[in-house]
């Protein structure tokens, strides 16, 4: 075969074949996931950098559970995902809109590779001669050019660190908002009472209480966790949901700790009146009734109001359950 | 004891390292032979007098140190003690201590056989690093402070001053239950940090030159075998890392453009054109002046990478102040840009101007458009993985960046990338003769569409699928059709048999075919990437004790929840029996490990087929009645994708072992390569 036909040859196949394989690849059936899809798009808002999709922790699944129920309900995209980041405080998208702040995010690589492009074109177009041996005044202009760029990049640089720096160093040495990351896990308890006690102005210092006061809780050092759990409900700094949880272990601190009955339900009201939905404030305040009082009927009145809850998790609900039959059948807590 | 020991060890290396960088210089001014092995000796005895003595603080239960303390437990079975010696900040930092001397001496072993002005600037400047990361040491990362008050478990204040009195805990928390879980916690940092720190090798003759003023391609030739013995440990430890990553840690894959991962990816792009850059130079003299930005990012590239990932800033920026180290390793990362870049800047009247690049065409051309790509991508990983922390710091701002983001871009850049290292080889040096690649392509070309078409037709549609087998066929058909042609010609102008020739053709350019073989290694990476993330299959159920359910042709079964102790843990998990028709296939236990009373860590378990893994993880614990909710996953073709990782370290060992031939200047025609 001669060289030209092998070639005319090899060309028919070539194109012969892409054909097909483009149209194989075009009409294949495109099964594509959209619940996984938009799962991989939502950073899940108690891990660290996972999406929802790739996460095992109960709160991704929930969430995943709902992307599901509205894929089949037929939501679009956005909607669920707009959804999710309305309703999960801390949930942010993985996927960065090309607008506003990221849009930087998706132009930058582009013009990097523009750019670059550009360079090697423009070097293929103009080579660089040889530069004579002495350097005409144009030329060691050009090289000054250089290190004067490069300074200025170096200035520039220096500015920015500078910035970052002065910007965290604005606050307090040791502000609040420092050890508020998931970091906590690293800071002793000591560091963190230094820390409470050096902020107690700054509004997040109730965060840290809250934190530093679950641990002593945990712990069974209710002594330490008061005076904390105290300021945080006292706080008018706290959010709600912080002064409920502060209310619901103070009281759970006063029956279990002190057996004080009347002090444990008072409390629970209290966390009740900020958020009468509270399901924990009012099975605990059940818990005491029926353990601490003997109060049956209240105790039983308040398990099924619990169980009322239509957001209450399953396998709580079997727990309240049970204590609901123990309780209307007489037993006596355990 | 111990702490006076491991604080000797960090002084004497901190000695060392200053004596290294006075000598140094002071042999690099001259032209008088320094003795510089005493320098070198004492740096070196000291990071291993500090690592001794940490290890031996962790084998002996020596709760007297804060380290061991804190991240030490009595039950803490071997190896895991050990390796808890660069589990934490402190100990990290002991072990780049060590592997920098390590290379420092290896760099002064080279240097002793012909010791020159341009090895003892090199030495100085290694010297120069150790000052910093041995400071960091003594200062604000002391693995050698004692415990002077002690908590039941753990320690509550400690002391820098080795003799302090001491208080010692009766134990410790143990390290880290995320790493405590795997042999592979002992073998990934040292790998990593091998690829990491040894990116310090080209980086200080790249600056010695610089300061020398000799910026030819000598630096290059010197530091060439260490970059390839760092990126093959780069590449190694990426490579476990993701299969860490997928096996034992339950992140639910092998990559998930994770902080943690990008830092040793962006090192490892940088580096890898760097190693293509560097041949362009001493080919052709070209990209001098590319090739110190290139080596001077990589190595900025790993101090950027451990303070990503050291200084705790990606968990939250504002744990940024919390310890001085995150501000340390910054502030050195600008000193190495500003300096390194105000030196090179200083010296640009010294480079050479390049020869003409007379063809986009040539190989030079290909290793451009490669460097630019490769640039880019770092580039790519590098904004998607900083610009959220900056973006918050300065205007407290959120914004994710995730795998969406990246996939979208780095995935064209990879298949494009793909491309190039498919006509880059086959391409000479220079300017190509009309037809000369389409001649070396074509039949490679059909054999690449051929292998699309079956998989399209045979496998999936799937359009990632058909692209990474067609282009990833194309590479090696052509590789192997380059070797076939310089065989055949070789075997004409011997008369050797074919066999023979085949052998010396790869065995007289090995650092070549090295390169050719780490080249198939990607392509198979590449293809075991795109069947396993894009035909994997994924399923959930809840299953209680005897149930039984289908997965892709497999019956699953479950046994049994069950419960094992062991010392320093406890497993809960659930045994399932895998079948498929009348075949037992295997018998599966995910489980999840309790260390003490709050940690609990999730293991997946694997069963490895031909076609691919399947995949079980326990997405809770099992209930009361031993109820499990689990989750099931195929893999397909991942072992290709760990096979890939594999030839490509190999390639980087085979190019770093080859007799090194002195080059003749590419000035001939293209047939020099040929």
């Amino acid at each position: 075969m001669s060289e030209r036909l092998r070639n005319v040859v090899t060309i028919g196949l070539l194109v012969v074949m892409a054909t097909v394989l483009v149209v194989l690849v075009a009409t294949s059936p495109t099964d594509t996931d959209r619940v996984q899809a938009i799962g991989e798009r939502i950073k899940c808002p108690v891990c660290q950098g996972e999406s929802i999709a790739n996460s095992p922790s109960p709160m991704a699944r929930d969430m995943m559970g709902l992307v599901a129920e509205r894929v089949a309900d037929g939501g679009s995209d956005e909607a669920i995902v707009d959804e999710l980041l309305a309703s999960y405080s801390g949930a942010v998208l993985l996927d960065p809109p090309a607008r506003g702040w990221t849009l930087l995010l998706w132009i930058a690589p582009l013009v990097a590779l523009g750019a670059g492009a550009g360079v090697i074109l423009w070097w293929r177009r103009h080579p660089v001669e040889p530069a004579p041996v002495t350097a005409s005044d144009e030329v060691t202009g050009r090289r000054r050019l250089v290190p004067l760029l490069v300074l200025v990049g170096a200035f520039a640089g220096i500015v920015v660190v500078a910035g970052f720096f002065l910007q965290e160093r604005a606050g307090p040495a040791t502000g609040a908002a420092d050890l508020a990351g998931e970091e906590l896990d690293d800071v002793s308890n000591e560091t963190m009472e230094a820390v409470i006690a050096a902020n107690l102005d700054d509004p997040e210092v109730d965060g840290m209480r809250l934190a530093l006061a679950e641990r002593y809780y945990q712990a069974g050092d209710y002594r330490s966790a008061f005076p904390h759990y105290l300021e945080v409900a006292e706080s008018d700094d706290a959010t709600e949901s912080q002064a409920v949880a502060a209310l619901i272990r103070l009281g759970w601190m006063a029956w279990d700790g002190n057996a004080e009955v009347d002090a444990a339900v008072g409390l629970f009201d209290q966390a009740l009146a900020i958020d009468a939905g509270s399901a924990t404030a009012r099975y605990l305040k059940a818990q005491v009734l029926w353990c601490g009082a003997a109060a049956y009927e209240q105790a039983a009145g308040l398990f099924e109001a619990v169980l009322s809850d239509p957001e209450l998790p399953e396998e709580s609900r079997d727990l309240v359950e049970a204590d609901l039959a123990a309780v209307n059948s007489g037993a006596s807590c355990t | 004891m111990l702490a006076v020991l491991g604080s000797a060890g960090m002084l004497a290396g901190l000695v060392g390292a200053a004596l290294l960088v006075r000598r140094g210089i002071a042999a690099a001014r001259s032209d008088r032979p320094a003795n510089l092995e005493g320098a070198v000796r004492v740096l070196v005895a000291g990071a291993v007098v500090a690592m001794g003595a940490m290890v031996l603080a962790l084998l002996t239960d020596d709760f007297s140190l804060v380290y061991t303390a804190n991240h030490h437990a009595i039950a803490t079975p071997f190896p895991f003690d050990v390796a808890t010696a660069w589990a934490a900040l402190e100990g990290s930092i002991v072990l780049w201590g060590l592997v920098l001397t390590g290379y420092t001496w290896l760099v002064f072993h080279l240097h002793r056989r012909s010791p020159d002005r341009l090895g003892a600037a090199a030495l100085a400047v290694m010297g120069g690093v150790a000052i910093f990361f041995f400071g960091l040491m003594i200062t604000v990362a002391n693995p050698f402070e004692v415990c002077v008050q002690a908590a039941d478990i753990g320690c509550l204040e400690s002391s820098p001053w080795p003799f302090a009195a001491v208080e010692a805990p009766a134990n410790g928390p143990g390290p880290n239950p995320l790493l405590q879980n795997h042999f592979m916690m002992a073998v990934h940092p040292p790998i990593l940090y091998l690829g990491y720190v040894g990116m310090t090798v080209p980086f200080a003759y790249a600056i010695g030159a610089l300061s020398l003023g000799v910026p030819g391609p000598e630096w290059l030739r010197r530091s060439h075998r260490a970059t390839l013995v760092a990126w093959s440990f780069l590449t190694l430890g990426i490579v476990l890392g993701a299969w860490w990553a997928y096996e034992v840690l339950s992140w639910g894959g092998y990559w998930a453009w994770d902080p943690v991962e990008n830092a040793s990816l962006m090192p490892w792009l940088v580096a890898t054109a760097f190693l293509h850059s560097g041949i362009v130079q001493q080919r052709r003299g070209m990209l001098q002046a590319w090739n110190f930005i290139l080596v001077i990012s990589t190595f900025s590239l790993t101090i950027l990478g451990t303070f990503l990932t050291r200084s705790g800033t990606i968990n939250s920026v504002h744990s940024f102040t919390q310890s001085a180290i995150g501000p340390a390793l910054l502030g050195f990362l600008v000193l190495t840009l500003v300096g390194s870049f105000v030196l090179f800047s200083t010296r640009s009247d010294l480079m050479a101007t390049s020869p003409r690049l007379e063809s986009l065409v040539s190989r030079e051309g290909t290793f451009l458009v490669n460097n630019l790509l490769l640039s880019v991508y770092a580039f790519i990983v590098l904004i998607g993985t900083t610009y959220p922390l900056i973006l918050e710091a300065f205007t407290g701002t959120q914004v994710g960046v995730g795998e969406p983001f990246f996939n979208r871009l780095a995935v064209p850049v990879s298949f494009l990338l793909l491309l190039v290292i498919g006509f880059g080889p086959v391409t000479p040096w220079r300017t190509t003769e009309k037809g000369l690649i389409w001649r070396r392509t074509r039949t490679s070309a059909v054999a690449a569409l051929g292998a699309g078409l079956l998989i399209a037709i045979l496998v999936s549609r799937n359009g990632w699928v058909v692209l990474a087998v067609t282009l990833g066929t194309f590479v090696i058909a052509t590789l192997l059709g380059l070797l076939w042609e310089q065989a055949r010609k070789r075997s004409m102008r011997t008369g050797d048999s074919h066999s023979r020739s085949l052998q010396r053709v790869v065995t007289g350019d090995g650092a070549f075919w090295g390169g050719q073989l780490s080249h198939a290694g990607v392509v198979l990476v590449a293809i075991g990437i795109a069947f396993a993330g894009n035909l994997g299959e994924h399923a959930e159920t809840d299953l209680s004790p005897g149930e039984t359910t289908t997965f892709q042709g497999y019956t699953v079964t479950y046994e049994s929840p069950f419960r094992k102790t062991t010392p320093g843990k406890t497993i809960v998990g659930a045994r399932l029996t895998v079948t498929r028709g009348d075949d037992v296939v295997g018998i599966v236990e995910p489980s999840w490990n309790y260390f003490g009373a709050q940690s609990v860590v999730g293991t997946p378990d694997v069963l490895h087929r031909p076609g691919g893994d399947l995949y079980f993880t326990l997405r809770d614990l099992p209930d009361e009645q031993g109820a499990i909710p689990i989750a099931f996953d195929t893999s397909p073709m991942i072992w290709v994708l760990w096979l890939g990782g594999l030839v490509a370290v190999t390639g980087g060992v085979v190019a770093m072992a080859a007799r090194r031939r002195e080059r003749r200047p590419a000035v001939e025609a293209q047939t020099v390569d040929v």
